[in-house]
């Protein structure tokens, strides 16, 4: 017995709009990145779900390695960006984020 | 003479190639290695380019055909650029040369006289630093001015005409440093491009009219410039008929305001009346005639052998030139050529009286010069165009040895006053006869010449001018349509007269010089015997530089002033035989006039067009030189008496009785304060107009209000830019869900394609593409109960039928669309062409309207549209 692809969409969905909302209302710029690997987690899950239905292929997979491969680029850049940031500001806020204001 | 003829045929006559290439080659080598070669080689160069110059263009005098019907010598060098015509026709320019009596004759007055000038400045300049520059620019002036009356057609004279002015602007300013000289120079170049201005614009209308600019294609061609121009209004603007008939609707206010710019009535004069005017203005620039004569006097500034050269012998006589030139054109409107000899009458009794009481040796001789050619523009007016250019070639040697001999005198001065103003000051010569003997005769009989002595040069070209000026009437040509302007019978002895009281004049002012400079005692230093140089020497500079070293009050001491250097009196002695025997050449009432006889076929036209005034005129030839001789006595006679026997005390009494008037003639009539006042004040005004505009309206309003344009939508994006992610990350959140609610949605668009439904009654409808799109038809004649990818579908209507066409579309979410289409052919009734206009999409009606828009039927009933 297989588990429904609905499931497997639900889920993603669930976990991307978590990703979405939490990337948007939460200012501490580490819970800003871990909501954007939940975002591109839940994508990874669909493509994967997808796959399965797509007897004989392989594309949904190999596209979830890039994702993560991408994921951990980003993550390594962002989180030198929040670090570099933490230095200059002492803070990690991204309202604090507005050195080329005005 | 045989040999020269084979090697020169007259149609590619190359020999005109050498007279223009030496002096430009001098130009060149002095010019560019001048420095390097010294002086001697200087000299050699810009005297042996003048020379060989000289020798060739004698030549060419030599081997011009003579006879009855005249000819010329041509030279084609390359075609230099086309031009369409008002008939369509194209219009060769060429870079040729075309030499006839006329120029060789001025060819040979500027290679001889220029020679002669180029001699005496080798030892004039000696001391001046810029030796090389100055021949430099003296040899690219004759080239200059060889190519202005060499040339074939009015392209290559402005050409020449330019470039004389370049060379007269270069040698003004010679002496840059200092800044009056600077100024003069500009003003002499400011002043002739106004003239330019004029010579442009006779050219384009000219090139319009007779569809050529080569001087003999010109004047056979002068009659097509009887055609009538609308000079008001200009452009294409209507009259205030034709605007009111064709604006009938027009509105009180509108049309009053209209009619306040639109001329009731036309302006219209004829094209040869606007190319001699246009052309008179070019000439009157260049020949210093009223009212751009100002420049001249001022000119003065330059070294004295420029001074005779340019501004006396060969440039200002230019305009002159031109004129003769083009006499056809001049003769085709009576009304053109009564402004030339009226201004030219003027400028010669108005540049006389200016002259009566100058003090600068210089100025005097400048202001003969302005009103002598007031003379021969008088001449070439009242249609003696061979009197005035013999005027023009007899002044050139009396005059040009008045400036050397002045040169001369000057350059004595200089020996102990360094000072420009001082050294030239009449006032500061006297008795110079028995120090510079040879300086003092040669100037004597110039002075003679010019104040018109028979049986001297100047006496017979200023006679047969006054006398054709008193003899002759002009016979306007012959037009369908209004008559031309035609010369009251008054006008030529007016001018007769006014001649005879310049001449008074002429020979007043000139014999004032003579006595005051040669005359009575020496005023200007007192003379030691024995007298040595003091240590500091003045070797490095040029004459006119100066230097003063004496202004402290202490009266000046110095040595008997001296006679010049053979190099120097040598050309004034060969020009003073030139003033004496050059009249003979054209001596008309003894018969004696070869000059005149190889000019005259130049000047065919004018033989028909200037006729006798009247009767029995030819005979009070020989009593009305009376009056002119009489001038000239009185006007020697009266400066014998003033300047000589009562040693200028009359002109003192004069001075004290009316101050007034002396002074103003002193100061030139003020002209230069009126010019200054009204013509450069316009321009200030003008200026002042143009910069407050560019700061009130240009900066103020247009530079601020894009600015603040630019500010505000500034500040309304600047809010949406808060800096924070979050904020940017909604606004991409909230624009993804729009992309993909558009794309969720189905959307039933289609393009109708109607151009065959007249001819066949088919019209092909495709659907939009998107994604996952399936499409269904209904209404097509086949039924279609699925949905299918099929996008386009061809439907077949009869005439006068029409058919609803709906068309559902699914997308990938099983979402549906429709839109409905009514399509209608017109009836058989209709013609139908494919030329037709295809259908608007206007006549596809959607769903609901079964039928064509009423704004669409009278398209399609067109008749024009029948087979």
């Amino acid at each position: 017995m297989t588990v429904p692809l609905e499931y497997f969409v639900i889920v993603a969905a669930a976990l991307f709009m978590t990703g979405a909302v939490g990337f948007l209302i939460r200012r501490n710029l580490l819970v800003l990145l871990m909501s954007i690997e939940l975002m591109l987690n839940a994508v990874n899950l669909t493509l994967v779900a997808f796959n399965r239905q797509h007897v004989g292929g392989h594309a949904g997979q190999i596209f979830t390695f890039f994702i993560i491969a991408i994921a951990a680029a980003e993550a390594a850049v962002g989180l030198a960006i929040v670090l570099a940031f933490f230095r200059l500001r002492s803070t990690v806020r991204s309202d604090d984020a507005d050195l080329l204001r005005n | 003479m045989e040999a020269l003829k084979a090697q020169f045929p007259a149609t590619n006559f190359t020999l005109l190639a050498v007279v223009l290439a030496l002096p430009l080659l001098g130009a060149f080598v002095n010019g560019v290695f001048g420095k390097r070669l010294g002086k001697a080689g200087v000299r050699l160069m810009a005297l042996s380019a003048l020379g060989g110059s000289f020798i060739a263009a004698l030549a060419t005098f030599l081997l011009l055909p003579k006879g009855e019907g005249g000819g010329s010598l041509s030279w084609t060098a390359w075609r230099w650029f086309s031009l369409n015509g008002r008939m369509g026709q194209t219009i060769p320019i060429d870079v040729a040369f075309s030499v006839d009596a006329m120029s060789a004759t001025m060819m040979l007055v500027v290679t001889g006289v220029g020679f002669l000038i180029h001699l005496y400045s080798s030892e004039y300049m000696v001391k001046d630093p810029g030796y090389h520059r100055f021949f430099a620019y003296l040899n690219l002036f004759c080239f200059a001015m060889l190519t202005l009356v060499m040339a074939d057609n009015m392209a290559v004279l402005f050409v020449g005409w330019e470039g004389v002015g370049l060379c007269s602007y270069l040698l003004i300013g010679f002496w840059f440093g200092d800044e009056k000289n600077a100024t003069a120079g500009k003003k002499a170049f400011i002043v002739n491009r106004i003239g330019d201005f004029g010579l442009l614009v006779a050219m384009a209308i000219l090139l319009y009219y007779t569809g050529t600019l080569r001087f003999s294609e010109i004047n056979a061609s002068a009659r097509n410039l009887l055609d009538p121009v609308t000079i008001w209004p200009f452009g294409n603007l209507p009259l205030e008929g034709q605007w009111d008939a064709a604006n009938p609707n027009a509105n009180g206010l509108y049309k009053a305001i209209v009619h306040l710019f639109l001329p009731e009535k036309g302006v219209q004069v004829y094209a040869s009346t606007l190319v001699g005017l246009a052309m008179f203005l070019g000439a009157a620039g260049k020949s210093a005639q009223i009212p751009l004569y100002v420049w001249l006097p001022d000119a003065m500034a330059g070294p004295t052998p420029v001074s005779a050269l340019i501004h006396a012998a060969t440039m200002v006589t230019a305009g002159v030139y031109l004129v003769a030139r083009t006499s056809a054109v001049f003769l085709m409107s009576p009304a053109a050529m009564a402004t030339v000899a009226v201004l030219g009458c003027a400028t010669a009794i108005f540049a006389a009286s200016i002259g009566l009481f100058q003090h600068d040796l210089k100025k005097v001789l400048a202001y003969s010069t302005v009103s002598q050619l007031g003379f021969m523009f008088i001449g070439v007016g009242v249609g003696a165009f061979a009197a005035g250019f013999f005027h023009v070639f007899t002044h050139a040697f009396f005059k040009a040895c008045l400036f050397l001999g002045a040169g001369s005198v000057i350059h004595a001065m200089h020996a102990r006053i360094h000072d420009t103003d001082k050294s030239q000051d009449i006032r500061n010569m006297g008795g110079l006869k028995k120090f510079m003997p040879i300086t003092r005769w040669t100037f004597l009989i110039s002075c003679f010449a010019i104040a018109g002595a028979p049986p001297l040069a100047g006496f017979w070209s200023k006679d047969e001018i006054l006398w054709r000026a008193f003899s002759t009437k002009i016979v306007a040509p012959e037009v369908a349509r209004d008559p031309l302007w035609t010369w009251p019978s008054w006008l030529g002895q007016a001018i007769y007269w006014v001649g005879v009281v310049s001449a008074t004049m002429t020979a007043f002012y000139m014999f004032r010089a003579y006595f005051l400079t040669f005359h009575g005692e020496f005023r200007g230093w007192k003379i030691v015997a024995g007298w040595k140089e003091p240590k500091h020497g003045h070797d490095d500079h040029g004459h006119d530089d100066h230097h003063d070293h004496h202004d402290d009050g202490t009266p000046l001491e110095g040595p008997k002033p001296h006679e010049s250097p053979l190099a120097m009196t040598l050309p004034l002695m060969v020009l003073a035989v030139f003033a004496v025997f050059a009249g003979f050449l054209m001596a008309e009432p003894i018969h004696v006039e070869p000059l005149g006889h190889i000019l005259s076929p130049v000047f065919t036209r004018a033989h028909d067009a200037v006729v006798l005034r009247g009767e029995g005129v030819e005979k009070l030839m020989w009593p009305m030189m009376g009056p002119g001789v009489a001038a000239f006595l009185a006007g020697t006679g009266a400066a014998m008496v003033v300047y000589l026997n009562k040693g200028g005390a009359p002109e003192e009494s004069f001075k004290k009785a009316a101050p007034g008037l002396y002074r103003l003639i002193y100061d030139k009539w003020r002209i230069d304060e009126l010019y200054d006042a009204v013509v450069v004040g316009m321009v200030d005004a003008l200026a002042d107009i143009f910069t407050a505009a560019d700061k009130w309206l240009i900066d103020g309003v247009l530079a601020k209000l894009t600015a603040a344009i630019v500010a505000f939508f500034g500040t309304v994006l600047r809010t949406f830019q808060t800096g924070r992610v979050q904020v940017y990350g909604a606004a991409m959140a909230i624009g993804l869900a729009g992309v993909g609610f558009f794309l969720v949605r189905p959307h039933a668009d289609a393009t109708v394609d109607d151009s065959k439904l007249r001819s066949a009654g088919e019209v092909v409808i495709s659907a939009a593409p998107g994604p996952g799109y399936t499409y269904r038809w209904e209404g097509t004649g086949t039924e279609q109960k699925d949905f299918s990818a099929a996008r386009e579908v061809r439907i077949n209507v009869n005439p006068g039928e029409t058919k609803d066409v709906k068309l559902h579309v699914r997308n990938a979410f099983a979402q549906e669309a429709t839109h409905s289409f009514a399509i209608t052919r017109p009836g058989r009734g209709f013609p139908s062409s494919a030329a037709q206009p295809p259908l608007v999409p206007g006549t596809v009606v959607p769903a609901g309207g079964g039928s064509i828009p009423a704004k669409d039927i009278p398209g399609l009933i067109n008749p024009r549209g029948a087979q």
